[in-house]
């Protein structure tokens, strides 16, 4: 597991950027589910519309470089957002 | 986005040295990219649940079809998520002590769970076609 010897690259194969590219593509997901849910429920589907920005602003700051603790919790963040919004999806196709 | 793209703002890592050390910064973006493409995985799959349940006419005979169909895509998202996740945090501290990366069970998950609800769909559709008639 040795990592390789080009890490004098600064960016090495960008990868920050396509980190920060998928965490948008991720916020767009959640947009694309709020919409759909904002059709039957507009409660709940402006809620999860509303975690959108909240995803784009966690992806900005992914790029910094962050402690532990802090990666973790939003990576957890989110994983809690998706199963709500799992649930409340549930419970609208439900009732 | 954030910032001067060509500057190096972190200086290189010292890699895997023992335990505890953090990884080198690539292992760790591409862990956190592989855990936002599962979460988008899961997204799709509440979407397509949804989407079955209320855009999908019903089917004729068969009124619990369409929830038969959705409801497990829908709580498959939601396993799909918290497992990334542990998988994620896995991953994370194999990377850290330089041990090889743990299975990945998520695709087994994945290609289960597609497979029943294709022999469902079959069916449902199968049903519906026997009792329109």
């Amino acid at each position: 597991m040795a990592p390789p010897n080009d890490l004098q690259d600064p960016q090495p194969g960008l990868a920050r950027e396509r980190t920060q590219l998928a965490w948008i593509r991720t916020a767009i997901s959640f947009a694309a589910v709020g919409v759909a849910i904002l059709k039957t429920n507009p409660p709940a589907g402006l809620i999860v519309l509303a975690m959108c920005p909240l995803i784009w602003t966690l992806g900005r700051l992914s790029g910094d470089r962050a402690v532990r603790g802090d990666r973790r919790n939003r990576l957890r963040l989110i994983t809690i957002g998706v199963t709500a919004v799992s649930l409340v999806t549930l419970v609208v196709v439900l009732l | 986005m954030t910032g001067p793209t060509d500057a190096p703002k972190d200086s290189v890592e010292p890699g895997t040295d023992g335990d505890g050390g953090e990884p080198d910064a690539r292992f760790t973006f591409a862990n956190e990219r592989t855990f936002l493409a599962w979460t988008r995985t899961a997204l799709a799959l509440v979407v397509a649940g949804l989407a079955i349940i209320q855009l999908l006419p019903p089917f004729p005979g068969v009124p619990w079809g369409r929830h038969v169909l959705g409801v497990p895509l829908i709580v498959l998202g939601a396993v799909i998520s918290v497992t990334g996740y542990r998988e994620w945090a896995h991953s994370q501290q194999a990377l850290r002590r330089g041990e090889p990366l743990p299975h990945s069970a998520l695709p087994w998950i994945l290609a289960v769970t597609i497979t029943c609800m294709g022999a469902v769909a079959a069916v449902v559709v199968l049903l519906s076609a026997m009792l329109r008639r």
